[in-house]
């Protein structure tokens, strides 16, 4: 045994290769690849290799009328497809000087929490994936559906909702909505403390995500980093407060932070968020105004949108996930350019963060940082 | 600082030609030569907006001009805003920003990639996302996504014809 042990020496030299993590690789999530160059089982380079998932949606788009790409764009994201709708909606509601129902506004709240918490859910999961603790995995899985049973029921679409259209929301509420969703909110916050005991108070977790990935203020804001990745570094931002959109100027709510940066920090963060999430359901719920849930348009197919161009920005699970939209005056959008909330973690400062890791964090890094290959390859 | 102290701001300190156009309370546009580009970012990095967002292109085709857009954010005065510059669609080159933001480097590369356009200085251009393409850069205008599914797939058969 000793001799075993004793064979490797401090002088020893380990052998380069490269290892293709992805895109069929158990930690990674979806259709894309790093190569990474590893030395024993160090990281010496990576480079990042998107082009798998690629759908060329900025392309299609510019083809649909305003109306038809409301079927298409939910589609640019898996885990959260609501934000797309709700920016493409808030762009052309903007060009067009539209004024949104109170009402539509705040369900376009609820949607977008209810799809924010489906997301951190995916996110736990992912965690207890990289880790090994596959009981978390399972369990959160089972509780999204929970929440996309509601969507169902609201919008007959599990996963891609086109609910919220230019103008306001596709229909009212369903009666006993409501109330169910307050039974699904009453049913997560239980299940939250469940979480607690079983991923956040888990001293292998803590042990296992502590130091991995850490970033100061200054780097995450150079790298553009955003969302709660960057309140886990400290600053304290939040789209939702700063820009508000939907109803979020109405509702108040205090932005949670943390003053690490690491992978523990991110992690705490989130289940944070998840906390916050709750919240603004529940305070929506209370304040839900009564009245029109869509403002009155044009022909869905015929209408114009006048010239301009616009940024609009939201606060996604994984960060600022926006579009720069064109109009030139037509039917059709002149140009469509998207921005993912992890494009820049996952391909820039995956080059410079993971050099030196080992092998197994890069999975793991990947979760904490919420990276989602739709991000880079629309 | 709030936008109408921002714009006079700009307007006293960067001395190059240039055009400030409002969009909304939280975010304008401002336009220069594209020589002048790196001078105005560099600038603005300075007084405070040190998000690079996005950089992306639209292809204005009738006019015959790429315009390129940079877009910045600052987390102290909460605004957005849209630098943007015009090149020549036949000889489209800017020089690169790669020096001030690392992130730039990746979005330019993805730029140069969907619109032909190239980044002088920045020597990391490989193809991104597309595989093997050889036609014309997928983004401009003047590609037609219709005809290429036809040329490399087959024409779509309507419903009558199978």
């Amino acid at each position: 045994m000793t001799e075993i042990l004793t064979f490797l020496g401090k002088e020893d030299q380990y052998e380069k290769y490269e290892l293709f993590f992805g895109p069929n690789h158990p930690g990674m999530h979806g259709n894309f690849s790093y190569i990474l160059t590893v030395e024993g089982h160090t990281i010496k380079k990576v480079d990042p290799d998107p082009g798998l998932l690629h759908r060329g949606f900025e392309k299609l788009a510019e083809r649909r009328k305003w109306m038809q790409n409301i079927a298409l764009i939910p589609r640019i994201c898996v885990p959260e497809p609501d934000i797309n709708e709700v920016i493409y909606s808030i762009s052309v509601e903007k060009l067009m000087e539209i004024e949104v129902p109170l009402r539509a506004q705040y369900i376009r709240t609820i949607i977008l929490e209810m799809a924010r918490i489906g997301a951190f859910l995916f996110g736990f999961g992912g965690i207890g994936g990289a880790t090994g603790l596959y009981t978390a995995s399972y369990w959160t899985i089972a509780d999204r559906d929970y929440l996309l049973d509601l969507f169902e029921w609201l919008t007959g679409a599990r996963v891609y909702h086109m609910f919220i259209v230019p103008g306001g929301v596709r229909r009212d509420l369903p009666s006993g909505w409501i109330e169910k969703l307050s039974e699904t909110v009453d049913y997560l916050q239980k299940r939250l403390y469940e979480y607690d005991r079983l991923i956040y108070n888990n001293p292998l977790i803590v042990k296992r995500l502590k130091g991995i990935g850490k970033l100061t203020k200054e780097e995450a804001i150079e790298y553009g980093i955003t969302g709660p990745n960057l309140r886990a570094t400290g600053v304290k931002y939040d789209t939702r407060k700063m820009v508000p959109y939907a109803a979020y100027d109405r509702i108040d709510f205090q932005i949670p932070v943390q003053s690490d940066g690491d992978g523990l920090a991110r992690a705490i963060q989130r289940r944070e968020e998840f906390q916050l999430s709750l919240e603004i359901i529940r305070k929506a719920i209370k304040d839900l105004p009564d009245g029109q849930v869509r403002a009155k348009m044009p022909n869905p197919l015929k209408f114009n949108v006048p010239k301009g161009e616009i940024y609009v920005k939201v606060e996604s699970a994984r960060g600022e996930h926006a579009y720069f939209i064109v109009s030139n005056g037509k039917d059709k959008p002149y140009r469509m350019a998207v921005r993912g909330g992890s494009y820049t973690a996952g391909l820039v400062l995956a080059q410079k963060i993971l050099v030196g890791m080992r092998i197994e964090d890069v999975a793991l890094w990947m979760s904490t940082m919420d990276i989602c290959p739709p991000d880079f390859d629309r | 600082m709030e936008q109408k102290e921002l714009i006079e701001h700009i307007e006293k300190n960067f001395k190059y030609k240039k055009e400030i156009k409002v969009i909304d309370g939280k975010q304008f546009t401002i336009t220069v030569e594209k020589d002048k580009v790196l001078n105005l970012l560099s600038f603005l990095k300075l007084i405070d907006f040190k998000q690079l967002a996005l950089i992306t292109a639209v292809d204005w085709i009738d006019e015959k001009k790429f315009e390129i857009v940079y877009i910045l954010f600052s987390y102290s005065h909460i605004q957005q805003i849209l630098v943007k510059t015009f090149v020549d669609r036949d000889n489209p080159q800017v020089e690169t920003v790669k020096n001030l933001w690392d992130v730039a480097s990746m979005y330019e590369r993805d730029v140069h990639e969907f619109f032909g356009i190239d980044f002088i200085g920045n020597d990391d251009l490989r193809p991104l996302i597309l595989h093997n393409w050889k036609d014309l850069p997928p983004l401009r205008k003047d590609f037609d996504s219709l005809k290429y599914s036809n040329k490399m797939f087959g024409k779509f058969k309507k419903d009558e014809e199978i």
